[in-house]
Order: structure tokens, then C-alpha cells, then sequence
């Protein structure tokens, strides 16, 4: 038999008390006191979010990803590393849908070494496949390195421009780091060149990071389960306020428009990407249309991309438009409790839903009420009341 | 804030109050206004000081003439002066509010190591070096010797306070030991002195337990403190153990060859004097004729602390004429000393009491009980008459001296045996004569006579009831206080059980078990690898934990620890674990992680703080049973049998218990805190052991963490780890267990309040 399946037999694995999330609260406070604490940081965070704050459009974020021997721990499913590589492609995702002229890079660590997986790229593609290949290749080992991680990320940031965010997310699953340094000098040299690093623990909470991040100007979070460190990893696609101190400046940008060359064009002749020239990849094909750079008219099937030529940043309208809820962002909805309703009234506007909860929400424009869940759902993913909008449309 | 605390004005210098400290305050003060003794337990790091240090300063300025001073001792330096801090803190808070300078003056006071300004004797390392330096320079007749020869030394801080210092008190303020140096070297004059002249008219006075406890240090400092102060022991729950240290003395060989080179000076010296100055010996011996008159007269005043080492009766009769003049008393002593000897000449163990012991003197060398009570006395005289320089080469004939009078005086409670080897070490001859107290209320019993109200409290007093019984004192107030918490910070798991059901114990029939060492192993390899940065784990002693460790090397346990965490172990060199102990905080520091192996009762378990990250676990290993083999200990078991009914088996588990829930509460420091007390021996899990924990501890033991398994253990600390690592603010304490004024002076949560305080 071998290891493989030996590690998967469920018996082997770790105690689940399943039963004691659902158990019913009369003994200890704990679950509702967490709970509650983590309401209320979920509301601070989308009330937060509303200050007048200048926030960084252009990021590089280096995600760190330990892939020491605690990551094969089974309490995620179907283990950190695999879980954890799963939810960074929906990060990826996610991150350039909401950062469309952004950058990441993806740095693993293990056995007291850091290696570089991608480079800093504005390509969502290359890294999810990057990503679902190190969920197939990566085994793990040793212990992380938080010292050489940061280093290698470290290198790659401070060359950016000074207007652009350097970022770095940690996913820690480890307890331990092995360093070849005194750590506290490398924190320094982060906070003079104004990078952010935040960590997100999978086991507990570590001191070093606490440091690291309090440092930095970053966040800390320990997951709890899985639909938390969803909920965690998805905070980090909202760009971090900029510090005051980060300079402005004027950038150039692109705006090619996509052009398809009819069929019926006798002088159309398909052509190259100019970004599939170093992917190996064979189903980078010949096309007919694609969008042309306005400066050097090379093609591009793809946008945001830096145009490979001459540099230029090529974006497309809507990219822009979607940055635009951060810089204007809906107003927080004012928090009322429940008994302030008369007792017939109490639903929500948008779900239809009976108001359970102590709190209620209300809309300071249009004065509709709204339960927490459609609150959150409405900051998150809408960034518009839908009440307003109904009144406005039938106007 | 100000606070009403049952019709007195407290000012309390924060904003917030934990409603513990709330009700702590109002024990305190029923206990003040009845003018009695209270016992009282609070956890650490929920402000005991501070809710002290408020209601009895508040109570001295509404009741001036019932309250004169608050004398607070603690047991180490940092201590002394972390309650100084908080003092300055109130007194601050005080001027601010009242707007008016107050005139209170409250000083602390330690040993002259920690307080000499004279640029050479402050140089010594060891405090026994300053003391006879010190001695040397400012001894009266030294002093009285200089002003015919002005050539020799002199302290010129001693000469300068001695000259002025008296005449103008010092002037208000809070004094920390920093402060006191700084004043002395401004005036010129010596702080300690300065100091121990300061604390007659101090309102308030911090110092360490034995300037009240040890009889020879209590007579020089303490004796002539106002019966109207209200003593605090805080840091008590060891205090028994204190009283008996002090009144315990152990003779070597070694001592008695010291002591014998002591002796031929004492007898060159009186020879030489004779032929010098035979009327400064005439003039000695008129003296002791009278008696010792004078001490009486001060006595019956009625201000003196009663020194338990010298009782009344002594002072009532002049010193026996056989040791009366000079060379009768050093023969004297050297007969004694010849006769201790004999008796440490031995290849079996004797115990026997003091009246049997001074029967057997009186049969072989003749000596009588009479002559014995006054040794220390007439040594005192006698070395003062010879005007010797230096005291401390005499401490061997001291101790001996000191010896001699308690075992004549007293008969009960006290008793001697003499072991002619170590258990350990049983070939080689060792022989040590123990004279060992083994009931502490002789030592405070002056001090609960004397002062109206004493108060002992500590994180640990569980079971409350063996103090008073033990020490021999009738309290007007118990109470065990809770700690109210926001999130349940602490997390205390019994794990009874190995991964394979064995039943892990360090009883001495399974502690060489290779199934409990394997499984304890276990146990903290699986812990070291869930818990971030510091493990604290304590062992029963170090022969346990050598023996473990060494089993563990050997089934390669400890290299599997080593790959999540560095580990460190204390030993008994106290320099090597004071190493051990900073690389471990390094370790912690920078995200390794580290493990410190340590005994319970040693350095770490008592006095170590292991704050925030530098505990985030403590795992006790095993009972932390007294070794109950030592004869001293025997006797002290069957002394309390008889004397006070506390059964053997009660006794040492209180004991066992109390070191375990000092050790385990090395992790918890405060209420932002969190960490995991595991402990690792099944019967923990039992009424007897778990009811003796204190009551925070207690109560947040449920049935369902009684007897793990590793495993299950295991599961439950990830999820307590991860629950404790989400953000937690100061908003989600208030009003739960932090309070604003308001809060606090809500309906509901004076109701609360009331139900904290648990009164036994």
C-alpha cells in the first residue's frame, strides 16, 4: 500500500467535532461572543471602507504561499495546500475583476527556501494556470522561511513606482519560520520603502507576524474554517488606502479599440498576439481581429496588458469604470435596532425577509430598510441601493 | 474615576474598572472597619495592586486616626517597584483631581546591595559583602575609634546623614529605590539609612516579607512601626514556607569548622584586649549584671514588634552568671560547639525533639537550658564589646549562637534531625543537623498580634481555609474572586489519557513507564506543533525531568520537537537558566517558537512571568507532589496531624496544588491575554485535586475536558487558538468586564457584582 492512500484513509486523520459548531449556546459564551465580534468586524470593515480615503489603483501584490509540512494538515479540505491554492485562483480572479491595472506575483516557500512561481504580471490566465499546476506538482515540505519570502518579494517591489502600491499577502500555514537573519532589520527595511504586508495565519497566531504586520501598516487575520478564510482572502482585493505620503503622477495609458478585420477583406490577413510569443502554448492561434496598441500598433488579443513594444499600458474603458466604485463608493446605510419598527414593518426591501437580527440597516438617501445580509450584499458586490435605483428609473 | 465604595470616596486612576477590583474593594474595606485580617484570592493581572493600594490610601485620608500606615510587602525587587509605579500612579491621579499637593510619603525599601551609593562597597556583588563592608565602615565603635585616629575609612554619606539627616524628615513624595539613590547622592547622605529612618513616619512602606517575618531582620528594621497600619502580604500563597525558612537553621560540618576558626579569634582577641583595656570587659560584665534592663523598658511601651527569637521572659532575667565574663562564655561555646560535633560524628538518622535534645546536652558536656536561652544575646554583647570590624566573618558562630537559643526556648513545634548523608547520595558522608520549624504561625504570630489589620492575597489561595488554619489566625474576611471575561481567555484541559489509552501519571509506580513517557512525549511533540511561539512545560522535579528527557532522546521524540520548536531547559544554576530563559524569549520572538522545560516549586514556576506570547501554553506533567520521603517534611506532616487536625494527604495535596496553579498561571497575565493550561496526569481529573484549584481555574473546567485523550486535546486547543486569534478590542470588553462609571453604577451590574466575591 502506499502512502498516498494510506494518508487519505479518514480514520487517520484528526478529530471532527462536527456536532459542537451546531450545539446549542447555554454553557459557554464563546461562539456567540466570537461571533458577535466577528459581525462587528465585518460591519466595521464595510463601514471603513466608506471613509473619504485616497485609495491606490495601480497595486503589486507578491502572495506568499507557504508550502511547508503543515499545509498537508486535513483540517481544511481536502488539505491546506490544495484548499488554499483553490481559493487564490478565485482570489485571482476576483482581484483583477476589481484591479484591472494591477499586478501579482505568486512566491512559495518551503524547506527553509522561497522560489518565485510567477512573476509580477497583470495576466490573470498565466497565474491560475500556474496555480492549478501547483496544486498537481507541489509537495510539501520542511519549514517556511518568512525571511527569504519577504526578500525575494522584496527585491522584485522596491523597483516599482513610487505611485504604485507594493503589497505583499502571506498565507501562513506554519507556526515556525527558519531565517538566515535577524528578521525585526528586514521589517525595517520594509516600512522605510512602504511596503505592506498582511498575513493570513491558517493555525494561530504568531508573534512575528503580529509584529510584521503592525509594522507595516498590514492585516492580521487567523482563519477559523474555510468560508472564513474565503471571507478573509477576498478582503485583500479591495485596494488599500494610499498613504499620504506616496507620490502622484501622471501615467500613460492606452486605450486600443478592438478592431475585426471582415472576412470578406481580401487584404486581411490573420496574425499573432504579440503576448503569445514566449508562452509556449500551442492554442495561441492566428486571428483576425484583436485590439492594436495606439503607439506601435502591435496586436493584443488581450487586455489589460503592457503592450510588450513599447511599454505603453493598455487598458480598456470598462476596466477603468469598474475601479471606479472605490473611488466612490456607496454610502454606509445608517444602523438602527429592530424596535424602532413598528411591528407589521419589520422586512427587509430587498429580500423580502422577516428582520431577525437586532440591527437594522436603513438607506440614508431613499430610507429603506435592509436585513445585515443584504447590507453586506449590497456594499460587496451591488455598490448601488437598489431602492434608489427603483425610485430613480421610475421617476 | 471616583467611586463610592460602601460610603467612602476612593479615587481609582482609570478610566475603566474590572468588577472584580469593584468588589475586591468592598472585601477590603469590611475588612478594615472591622480592624481584622482578611484572606483574599484574586487572579493575577485583574489589578490587585492597584484596588489595594486606592482603598487603603482612600481609607487612611477619610480615617487618619484609625489608619497610620499601610505597610505592603511583596517578595522580589521588580516587584517592589512595579507597586511603586502604581503608586506614583495613584498619587498622580490624586494632585490632578484634588488640586492640591498632597503631603504623603511612601518609600521602598530593600537591602543595602540594592541601595548603597558609596562608590567602593556599592561595587560588591553579593549583599553579604555590602552588609559587612558597610558594617565596617559605620559601626558605632568604629565611628568612635575614628575620633582618635582620623585616618581611618569612613562613609562620608553615613557621617553626612548622621549629622543632618534626622533633623528634617523627607520630604513628601513616592520614593522608588532609583528615587532614593538619586536624593542621596543630591544630599550627600546615605539612602539606606535614610530610608530605614524615613519608614517610622511614612504613610506608606514597600519591602520584601522579611523585614517583618524573619525574627533578626524585624527586630533591627520593623520593631518600632505604629500598631494602627494595615500589613499587606501580597504574593502569599507561599508565605507558610517564608515563616519557616526563617526560623529553620541548618548546621554543616563546614559550619562548625567555620565556627571553630571563629571561636580562636573570639578567645585571641579577648586576650589581647585584657592586656590592653581589661576595663572595657569589667565594664561589659557590670552591664549584663543589670540585665538587659533597657530592652525591657522599651517593651513595655508597648511599641516594640515582639521578637520571637528573644520572648518576654528572657528580658526579665539578667544573663546567667556562668557565662557572664568573657572567656567563661567563649569556653562556653566551645564546649557547645565540641558537643555539636560529637553528634554530627553519626552513620544512622536521629530525629528528636528540642527538650530531649537539650536533656542529652545537659547529661554529656553539661550545659544547661538557661545559659543556651541567652547565646545570642551575649554574643551580640561580645562582639560589640570587642569592637569587631567585620561582622560577616562571624555569621558561622551566629548561626550556631541562634541555634542555641531557639532550641532552648522553644519546646514545641520545632524539631531536630540530624542525617549523617544525603538520600541521593547515600555513600557519600555528608552529615547535616536540621533544626527545622515546622509551624509557620510562630514567626507571624507577632505580626497578626501587632498590627490591627494583615491582609494576605495572592492569584493562588486555594483552598482558603488552610491558611488561617495553618498560620494559625482567625481572618474576618475569605473570599475567592472571580475573573468576569469578555471571551473565555484561559482554557484549561485535563488529559488523562495517551492516544493508545494509557493512563498517563506520574505516580511513582508508572513514572519509569515507557508507555506514559512515550505518551507524555506525545503529547507535547503534538503541542509543539499546534501552539505558536512559547511552550512553557513543568516537570514534578529534576530528577523526573532528567530521566524523561533522557528516555525521550533516546526514542527520538525530541528530535521530532526539535523540527517545530528550539527547547531550553532550567536547571538548578541559576545562571544558566537565566540564559536558557533569554534565549528562549528570543526564540519567541522572532517566530521560531521555543519550549522551556522546567520544574514546578524552581525559579521559572515562582517568579517568571511568561506574558502574551511567551506562554501561549503551559502543560504540566504530572502532580507536583512535595518529595514526601524527606524526614523534615515527615515531621512537619505529623506536627500539623496533631497540632491542628489538617490530615497528611490534605496538606500535601494543597501543597501539590497550589505550585501546579502557580505554574499553570505563569500564562495568563491579564485579561488580553489568552493561553492553554493543559494539565497531563488523571488524576487532576478527581474532586479532591480539582476542587483545590483556584475557583477562575475551576470554573472553567467542564466535564466534557475532564479526562482527553492527546487527540482530543489536540483538537479542542486548535480551535481554542484560532477563536482566541481573531481581533479583540477594548469596545468588545466594556460593560462586560470593564467597566465606565456609569456602568458600573447601574442596578444590574451591582447585582453581578455581588455574586463575584466568593465567600467560603
Amino acid at each position: 500500500m502506499d502512502e498516498e492512500t494510506e494518508r487519505a484513509k479518514r480514520w487517520e486523520g484528526g478529530y471532527e467535532r462536527t456536532w459542537e459548531v451546531l450545539r446549542e449556546d447555554e454553557s459557554g459564551s464563546l461562539r456567540a461572543s466570537v461571533e458577535e465580534i466577528l459581525f462587528q468586524s465585518k460591519r466595521k470593515r464595510v463601514i471603513k471602507s466608506h471613509e473619504q480615503v485616497r485609495l491606490g489603483m495601480m497595486r503589486h501584490l507578491y502572495v506568499v504561499i507557504d508550502c511547508s509540512r503543515t499545509m498537508e494538515d486535513q483540517d481544511l479540505k481536502p488539505n491546506r495546500l490544495t484548499s488554499t491554492l483553490k481559493l487564490m485562483e478565485a482570489f485571482v480572479d476576483e482581484y483583477f475583476d476589481q484591479n484591472p491595472i494591477s499586478q501579482v506575483g505568486i512566491i512559495t516557500t518551503k524547506n527553509k527556501r522561497a522560489e518565485k512561481l510567477t512573476d509580477l504580471a497583470g495576466n490573470p490566465k498565466k497565474h491560475i494556470t500556474a496555480l492549478k499546476k501547483a496544486v498537481v506538482d507541489t509537495v510539501c515540505g520542511g519549514e517556511p522561511s518568512l525571511y527569504n519570502a519577504l526578500n525575494l518579494a522584496l527585491q522584485a517591489l522596491k523597483h516599482m513606482p513610487g505611485h504604485t502600491s507594493r503589497e505583499i499577502l502571506i498565507v501562513l500555514s506554519s507556526l515556525t519560520t527558519c531565517d538566515p537573519a535577524n528578521i525585526y532589520e528586514l521589517i525595517k527595511t520594509l516600512t522605510s520603502l512602504k511596503v505592506r504586508v498582511s498575513v493570513i495565519g491558517l493555525s494561530a497566531e504568531v508573534r512575528v507576524c503580529t509584529v510584521l504586520t503592525r509594522e507595516t501598516g498590514g492585516l492580521y487575520h487567523v482563519i477559523l474554517d474555510e468560508s472564513h478564510f474565503k471571507d478573509l482572502l477576498m478582503m485583500h482585493v479591495k485596494p488599500p488606502p494610499a498613504s499620504s505620503s506616496s507620490e502622484c503622477s501622471l501615467i500613460r495609458m492606452g486605450f486600443p479599440q478592438h478592431a475585426i478585420a471582415s472576412p470578406s477583406d481580401q487584404d486581411a490577413k490573420p496574425s499573432f498576439s504579440m503576448s503569445h510569443l514566449d508562452s509556449s502554448s500551442s492554442d495561441a492561434g492566428l486571428s483576425l481581429g484583436g485590439y492594436f496598441c495606439p503607439q506601435c500598433h502591435a496586436k493584443y488579443t488581450e487586455l489589460p496588458v503592457e503592450c510588450k513594444v513599447c511599454g505603453l499600458t493598455l487598458v480598456s474603458a470598462p476596466h477603468l469604470a469598474r475601479s471606479f466604485h472605490h473611488l466612490f463608493p456607496l454610502q454606509a446605510f445608517t444602523e438602527s435596532p429592530v424596535e424602532e419598527l413598528q411591528q407589521g414593518d419589520r422586512f427587509c426591501q430587498a429580500c423580502q425577509g422577516e428582520l431577525k437580527d437586532k440591527l437594522t440597516f436603513t438607506c440614508p438617501s431613499c430610507r429603506s430598510v435592509f436585513c445585515v445580509e443584504c447590507d453586506l450584499f449590497i456594499h460587496d458586490a451591488l455598490h448601488c441601493c437598489p431602492c434608489c435605483i427603483h425610485t430613480h428609473t421610475a421617476r | 474615576m471616583k467611586l463610592n465604595i460602601d460610603g467612602l470616596l476612593v479615587y481609582f486612576p482609570y478610566d475603566y474598572i474590572y468588577p472584580e477590583q469593584y468588589s475586591y474593594m468592598l472585601e477590603l474595606k469590611r475588612t478594615l472597619d472591622a480592624k481584622g485580617h482578611g484572606v483574599l484570592e484574586m487572579p493575577s493581572g485583574t489589578g490587585k495592586t492597584i484596588s489595594l493600594l486606592s482603598l487603603i490610601i482612600a481609607y487612611q485620608r477619610a480615617f487618619p486616626l484609625e489608619v497610620t500606615k499601610l505597610i505592603y510587602c511583596s517578595r522580589t525587587v521588580p516587584e517592589i517597584e512595579k507597586v511603586v509605579e502604581e503608586l506614583r500612579r495613584l498619587m498622580e491621579f490624586y494632585s490632578k483631581e484634588t488640586g492640591e499637593s498632597n503631603n504623603f510619603l511612601a518609600l521602598a525599601l530593600s537591602s543595602r546591595r540594592n541601595l548603597c551609593i558609596h562608590p567602593e562597597v556599592s561595587a560588591l556583588r553579593f549583599g553579604k559583602e555590602v552588609d559587612g563592608k558597610c558594617h565596617s565602615l559605620t559601626a558605632s565603635y568604629i565611628r568612635a575609634q575614628r575620633h582618635s585616629d582620623p585616618n581611618l575609612p569612613a562613609c562620608r554619606f553615613y557621617e553626612e546623614f548622621d549629622a543632618v539627616g534626622r533633623q528634617v524628615p523627607l520630604p513628601a513624595g513616592i520614593y522608588n529605590l532609583d528615587d532614593l539613590k538619586d536624593f542621596g547622592r543630591r544630599k550627600g547622605w546615605c539612602p539606606y539609612y535614610l530610608a530605614r529612618y524615613s519608614i517610622l513616619h511614612a504613610n506608606i512602606v514597600v519591602y520584601s516579607y522579611h523585614y517583618l517575618l524573619d525574627p533578626k531582620i524585624a527586630d533591627l528594621v520593623s520593631k518600632e512601626l505604629s500598631k494602627k497600619s494595615v500589613v499587606v502580604f501580597d504574593e502569599a500563597h507561599n508565605i507558610d514556607n517564608v515563616c519557616i525558612d526563617s526560623m529553620s537553621v541548618n548546621i554543616t560540618r563546614r559550619t562548625l569548622d567555620r565556627c571553630q576558626t571563629n571561636v580562636d579569634t573570639l578567645q585571641n582577641t579577648i586576650q589581647k584586649i585584657k592586656e590592653t583595656d581589661a576595663a572595657k570587659l569589667k565594664e561589659e560584665y557590670r552591664r549584663l549584671v543589670e540585665g538587659l534592663k533597657e530592652a525591657n523598658v522599651a517593651r513595655e511601651t508597648d511599641v516594640y514588634l515582639a521578637n520571637p527569637v528573644l520572648p518576654d521572659e528572657i528580658l526579665q532575667e539578667a544573663i546567667p552568671g556562668t557565662i557572664r565574663t568573657a572567656e567563661h562564655f567563649v569556653g562556653f561555646l566551645r564546649r557547645f560547639l565540641e558537643y555539636l560535633k560529637s553528634r554530627l560524628r553519626i552513620q544512622h538518622v536521629v530525629q528528636e525533639s528540642a527538650p530531649q535534645f537539650l536533656k542529652d546536652i545537659f547529661d554529656k558536656v553539661c550545659i544547661d537550658r538557661k545559659p543556651l536561652r541567652f547565646c545570642a544575646e551575649r554574643l551580640q554583647s561580645l562582639l560589640r564589646t570587642l569592637e569587631i570590624v567585620d561582622i560577616a566573618d562571624f555569621s558561622a558562630v551566629t548561626l550556631i549562637s541562634n541555634f542555641a537559643t531557639l532550641v532552648s526556648t522553644y519546646s514545641q513545634g520545632f524539631t531536630i534531625i540530624i542525617e549523617p548523608f544525603e538520600d541521593r547520595t547515600p555513600t557519600i558522608a555528608n552529615p547535616v543537623l536540621h533544626f527545622s520549624c515546622m509551624d509557620p504561625s510562630i514567626a507571624i504570630k507577632p505580626v497578626f498580634q501587632r498590627f490591627q489589620s494583615v491582609i494576605i492575597t495572592s492569584g493562588t489561595l486555594s483552598p482558603l481555609d488552610i491558611y488561617p488554619r495553618i498560620l494559625d489566625f482567625r481572618p474576618v474576611t475569605i473570599a475567592s474572586f472571580t475573573m468576569t471575561l469578555a471571551r473565555t481567555c484561559l482554557c484549561p484541559l485535563i488529559v488523562g489519557r495517551g492516544n493508545d489509552q494509557v493512563a498517563l501519571s506520574s505516580r511513582f509506580e508508572t513514572r519509569d513507564d515507557i508507555a506514559v513517557v512515550r505518551n507524555y512525549g506525545n503529547l507535547l511533540l503534538e503541542m509543539s506543533a499546534i501552539v505558536p511561539d512559547g511552550i512553557v512545560a513543568f516537570f514534578t522535579s529534576y530528577v523526573y525531568m532528567e530521566n524523561i528527557v533522557a528516555s525521550w532522546y533516546e526514542q527520538g521524540i525530541l528530535e521530532n520537537i526539535q523540527r517545530n520548536k528550539l527547547i531550553f531547559i532550567e536547571t538548578p544554576d541559576a545562571a544558566e537558566t537565566s540564559m536558557a530563559l533569554e534565549k528562549f524569549q528570543e526564540a519567541c520572538e522572532n517566530g521560531r517558537g521555543a519550549i522551556l522545560l522546567s520544574v514546578a516549586r524552581g525559579k521559572v514556576s515562582e517568579g517568571i512571568d511568561f506574558v502574551h506570547h511567551f506562554g501561549r501554553a503551559v502543560i504540566m506533567f504530572g502532580v507536583p507532589y512535595v518529595y514526601t520521603q524527606s524526614r523534615i517534611l515527615k515531621a512537619r506532616l505529623e506536627y500539623l496531624r496533631d497540632q491542628f487536625q489538617i490530615r497528611e494527604n490534605d496538606f500535601l495535596t494543597f501543597d501539590a496544588m497550589r505550585h501546579a496553579a502557580q505554574c499553570v498561571g505563569r500564562a495568563l497575565r491579564g485579561k488580553t491575554d489568552y493561553g492553554l493550561m493543559i494539565f497531563a496526569d488523571k488524576r487532576y481529573a478527581r474532586a479532591d485535586k480539582r476542587g483545590k484549584l483556584p475557583r477562575w481555574i475551576q470554573e472553567h473546567i467542564n466535564d466534557g475536558s475532564l479526562n482527553l485523550t492527546v487527540d482530543e486535546a489536540v483538537q479542542l486547543s486548535k480551535h481554542f487558538l484560532r477563536q482566541m486569534a481573531q481581533p479583540f478590542r477594548q469596545e468588545d470588553q466594556l460593560g462586560l468586564s470593564l467597566l465606565t462609571l456609569e456602568q458600573l453604577e447601574s442596578e444590574e451590574m451591582l447585582q453581578k457584582i455581588a455574586q463575584i466575591a466568593h465567600q467560603t
